[in-house]
């Protein structure tokens, strides 16, 4: 018995490596079968357009546009190297995501056991919204990597407690911050657990992190100032609605299984009973909350929660992308969960889970009613098979201009509604019902056809559409994916 | 049984060494009166009666969470002892029909208790009981040079037995062991200073079940003392209010006189007893050691006839009349006493809100009508936080097990409401401390009634309204509801008792009883 149970764990960190090397194997071969091959997105189009000037450039678009710089100079070199073809743009942040993989092992081995470690990084591999933006042309994977960075070193220095952790977190920290903003929710999460069990560090750590923490404000402040000096953002980008509990609770459904249709996601949500249930399962004899696991429940849901109060008090910023960076602490923690179960009960649930995230994966990819895909290069293809020079494209809301600007070769006339000059400094303009009209007559004056091209619904979509089809003849109506619609108009009648 | 190790002791004292922060406590506070502020104020109400009864289960909910946070915001508090102290000691041992080598054991334990002046007598009730082993009893104590006190006159049941050996003995303290309640030789080094306050009536000492891994049954009875004789005594101990548990405790004398002996008018005399000492001032303590152990049920059936026991004579309390209302208690006394007695009247909850799915099911109706999300985002963190601190406050020994016993002995509880309210007799019985064979599954007919009435309102409400968010919402209840259920279905199931060792022999294969006449 005792042999037994120290052989098996001996012989699985020996495999561990090859496993390891096949869920490697894996997501790449999913990401090559499905994800690579989707049309360009929106956010997409924008990191492509944003990354083709030189860097200075880069600098001031992404700094308009409410980033932080690093992925897109790193995408930036690899253009210059590779291309700007959307597949080896994406390959970039895969590239992120499969560095990922064994990082997420390290980072389990340093705190679980290896049969925890292998399953937890399982999930990161199938993991439905992990996938989506491992081929995303954004810098959630980037974000993802420096983040397991971080809480690898992070987590080194109560363990280990080296001055090789050290130097690492403070690297990982400043990179970070140059990753995204909301990286400092992670550093949050970091001191929030060191205060909550300072013992587990060594007694001069206070001054270090003050240290760290120094170090990254003197590093930061240019870029801050640099913002500021700016100005006002570009409002480029799309514009949220305060949270409300049901972004939460669906961010999470989604970090486990993706993007689903309303129907499916509402299904899998509202069985959130259930999780009462796991929990009672876990109540177990002497099974203690490690500080491992105290570490990563506060670095998924500190983040959550002051992301949703902040969107709350001062504006809204809750996205599920955004807080990407705590679906590997969610995992660790859910690994943990089942893990404290009986063999025979974890057995099963770890395999219903990974069946389960492996189904919704599978249906993320292949669904065409997947809600986040966005088939812009369909829509443009049919375009440019079928508008003629007489014909004018309206896309709305403007900023959708960007994947429709790469794909389209057309010989009609592209615009936006509201009408908006790229290459003039400022904002997009915002949207005025009572200018539709002039707007609209500007746009539609010497053209034959008016194809508009509806996505990313600002609140005012359908007032547009309402507009066109109140004042001209609608002759074609094509949903291309959700949320992605094209409309015909006749304009004239004299030809 | 083989001896425990120095480190086997530490360890199975673990649930009495617990703290829980108090931020953590108050935290729990708030999230529970936000979250019954939310659900009864804020959200509108479905179909009215459902929702009056959820918001009664609520009230309820918050008063166990307040209370049990009251009783834990202190569990170190220790009484005034002086080492030295010195009063002479009677141990009673209680026995009616138990196996010899069990009372031998404890005979003999008794006396290797190392105290200066102990009397040892077997309080041999098995004449009165009409046992056919009563007179080995009496040959037994000859033989381990005890006295035997045969009664003659029957009534009272256990507390007629003391009341009666407390006439023909004399010392200032006594001690009462149940027949299995092997005692440890410094058992009364360790309980017998508190005495030297003159007006320390009583002090009781864990019911420690030491054949606890035997199966389903005797770890999950375990696993839910655990909560009792860890935080929750621990807490009262601070309050004076520590319930006397019939076993394991020592007794001042002229205390129990004043009060008219153990009480014979309730099939718990102990609870009762303590209760009365309590307003006549007498004080009580808790000490949190295993100094004593004992025999958990090893059947369903057992464990079944037990819990009755204590659910009816806790519930005699406040049935018919309100003996909280009891001149001299305190407050806090008297809210100890209710809280005890409260956790049976949870069955009657645990039931209502079981029910709420199976309504919607068959008819649609809803207590709420809200988002479920919106819901979820209240009610998760205010669980899973009373859970945690549930957890930490036994030193994480509380168990699935035991909230599935908690939860699924509502029958119980509702079945005891009801012999109380309607004044049932009910004959007292000694727990068995044989592993009964047979099929129990009898006793869970309600939980396996719900199962089947929860998989076809399933089936039912799929039919009728189609796959709703509210469809899957009550099915993840009822399934929740089911999977609190199952291991009770299992405890009584034939096969528990397969391929177990048990700690003494079988009985007989006997017919299950579910009558509460003779529970």
């Amino acid at each position: 018995m005792t042999l037994a149970a120290t052989t098996q764990p001996t012989k699985l960190v020996k495999a561990a490596p090859w496993i390891i090397a096949g869920l490697m194997v894996l997501s790449t071969l999913l990401s090559l079968a499905f994800f690579q091959r989707q049309s360009l997105r929106l956010d997409e189009a924008q990191s492509l357009w944003q990354t083709s000037h030189g860097p200075a450039m880069i600098l001031k678009l992404v700094g308009e546009d409410v980033h932080v710089p690093l992925y897109h100079l790193i995408l930036h070199v690899w253009q210059l190297f590779f291309g700007n073809d959307v597949s080896l743009a994406r390959l970039l942040s895969f590239f992120f995501f499969l560095l990922s993989i064994p990082l997420m092992y390290a980072l389990g081995r340093l705190c679980y056991d290896v049969k925890t470690s292998l399953f937890t990084t399982a999930l990161f591999v199938i993991s439905p919204f992990m996938n989506w933006y491992a081929n995303e042309i954004r810098m959630y994977s980037l974000l993802v990597f420096m983040v397991l960075l971080n809480q690898y070193f992070f987590v080194s220095i109560f363990k280990k407690k080296t001055t090789g952790a050290w130097i690492g977190f403070t690297i990982t920290a400043i990179l970070g911050m140059y990753t995204h903003y909301f990286f400092f929710l992670i550093l949050l999460a970091d001191l929030f657990f060191y205060f909550y069990n300072r013992r587990l560090f060594l007694p001069r750590s206070l001054p270090k992190f003050f240290g760290v923490f120094f170090l990254l404000v003197v590093l930061f402040t240019p870029w801050v100032l640099y913002v500021l000096y700016l100005g006002s953002s570009a409002n480029s980008a799309p514009s949220l609605a305060p949270p409300t509990t049901v972004n939460v609770f669906n961010t999470f459904s989604e970090f486990l299984f993706g993007f689903q249709t309303d129907h499916l996601n509402t299904i899998l949500v509202s069985l959130w009973p259930l999780t009462i249930l796991l929990a009672f399962l876990a109540l177990r004899k002497n099974e203690k909350l490690r500080p491992e696991t105290i570490y990563f429940l506060i670095a998924f849901l500190l983040p959550n929660i002051v992301a949703f109060a902040v969107s709350i008090v001062v504006r809204p910023v809750y996205l599920s992308r955004y807080l990407i960076f705590t679906l590997p602490s969610m995992y660790f923690v859910v690994a943990w969960l089942l893990g404290t179960y009986p063999r025979r009960m974890a057995i099963i649930a770890r395999t219903a889970l990974l069946v389960l995230m492996a189904g919704t994966l599978w249906v993320e990819a292949v669904s065409a009613a997947t809600p986040v895909k966005e088939n812009y290069r369909e829509a443009v293809n049919y375009l440019e098979e079928h508008v003629k020079p007489a014909d004018v494209i309206v896309v709305s809301a403007p900023f959708t201009i960007y994947p429709v600007m790469y794909y389209y070769r057309g010989p009609a006339l592209l615009s936006t509604l509201p009408i908006w000059d790229m290459l003039a400094h400022g904002p997009i303009p915002a949207f005025f019902e009572a200018e539709l009209p002039g707007q609209v007559s500007t746009l539609a004056a010497g053209h034959e056809n008016l194809w508009l091209l509806l996505s990313y619904d600002q609140g005012y979509q359908e007032k547009v559409r309402l507009y066109f089809d109140t004042h001209f003849e609608r002759t074609y109506t094509h949903k291309f994916s959700p949320g992605l619609s094209l409309y015909k108009y006749k304009l004239r009648y004299d030809r | 049984m083989t001896e425990n190790t120095p480190k086997e002791k530490t360890q199975r004292s673990e649930f009495m060494r617990a703290q829980v922060p108090r931020s953590m406590m108050v935290f729990t506070i708030l999230l529970t009166l936000l979250y019954f502020y939310l659900i009864a104020f804020t959200f509108a109400a479905g179909n009215m009666t459902l929702f009056t009864l959820l918001i009664i289960g609520e009230i309820f909910h918050v008063f166990q969470v307040i209370m049990f946070v009251s009783t834990i915001w202190r569990m170190d508090y220790e009484a005034p002892q002086d080492k030295l102290h010195f009063e002479p000691v009677d141990i009673f041992i209680t026995v009616v029909s138990e196996p010899m080598d069990i009372i031998e054991k404890t005979v003999r334990a008794a006396k290797a208790i190392e105290y200066p002046s102990v009397t040892v007598h077997i309080l041999n009730d098995g004449f009165v009981a009409k046992k056919e082993n009563w007179q080995e009893v009496e040959v037994l104590a000859k033989r381990l040079g005890v006295n035997c006190i045969t009664r003659r006159t029957p009534g009272g049941a256990k507390a007629g037995n003391i009341n009666h050996a407390l006439r023909v003995t004399k010392a200032p303290l006594v001690v009462v062991f149940d027949a299995d309640h092997v005692p440890h030789p410094d058992f009364l080094k360790k309980t017998v200073p508190y005495f030297v306050d003159e007006r320390m009536g009583f002090v009781q000492v864990p019911q420690y079940y030491k054949n606890y891994q035997l199966n389903y049954v005797t770890q999950s009875a375990w696993e839910q003392q655990q909560l009792f004789f860890g935080p929750i005594c621990r807490g009262k101990n601070r309050l004076n209010s520590v319930t006397m548990c019939g076993t394991n405790m020592v007794i001042r004398r002229t205390a129990l006189e004043e009060v008219g002996g153990m009480s014979e008018t309730s099939i718990a005399e102990d609870f009762l007893t303590g209760l009365y000492m309590h307003s006549r001032k007498w004080k009580s303590v808790y000490v949190p050691e295993i100094l004593a152990e004992g025999l958990a049920p090893e059947d369903f059936l057992s464990y079944y006839k037990q819990q009755f026991r204590w659910a009816r004579g806790s519930l005699d309390v406040i049935f018919p009349r309100n003996l909280l209302l009891l001149k001299g208690l305190t407050w806090n006394q008297r809210l100890q006493y209710f809280v005890s007695i409260s956790f049976y009247l949870s069955g009657s909850i645990v039931l209502m809100n079981a029910l709420i799915p199976i309504v919607f099911f068959f008819t649609g109706l809803v207590p709420i009508v809200t988002s479920t999300m919106i819901l979820a985002s209240i009610f998760l963190p205010y669980i899973l936080l009373t859970l945690y601190m549930l957890q930490k406050s036994s030193n994480f020994s509380f168990t699935f097990r035991a909230l599935a016993f908690s939860m699924g002995q509502f029958h119980i509880h509702i079945l005891a409401l009801w012999s109380a309210m309607t004044r049932q007799k009910v004959k007292f019985s000694v727990t068995p401390k044989r592993a009964q064979t047979g099929n129990f599954l009898k006793l869970a007919i309600p939980h396996i009634a719900y199962v089947i009435v929860a998989l076809v309102g399933m089936s039912y409400s799929y039919h009728t309204g189609g796959l709703t968010a509210s469809f899957i919402a009550n099915s993840a209840w009822a399934l929740l509801n089911v999977g609190v259920f199952l291991p009770v279905i299992y405890a009584a199931s034939p096969q528990l008792m397969r391929n177990k060792q048990l700690s003494v022999p079988k009985l007989v294969p006997e017919e299950v009883s579910v009558s509460t006449k003779d529970i």
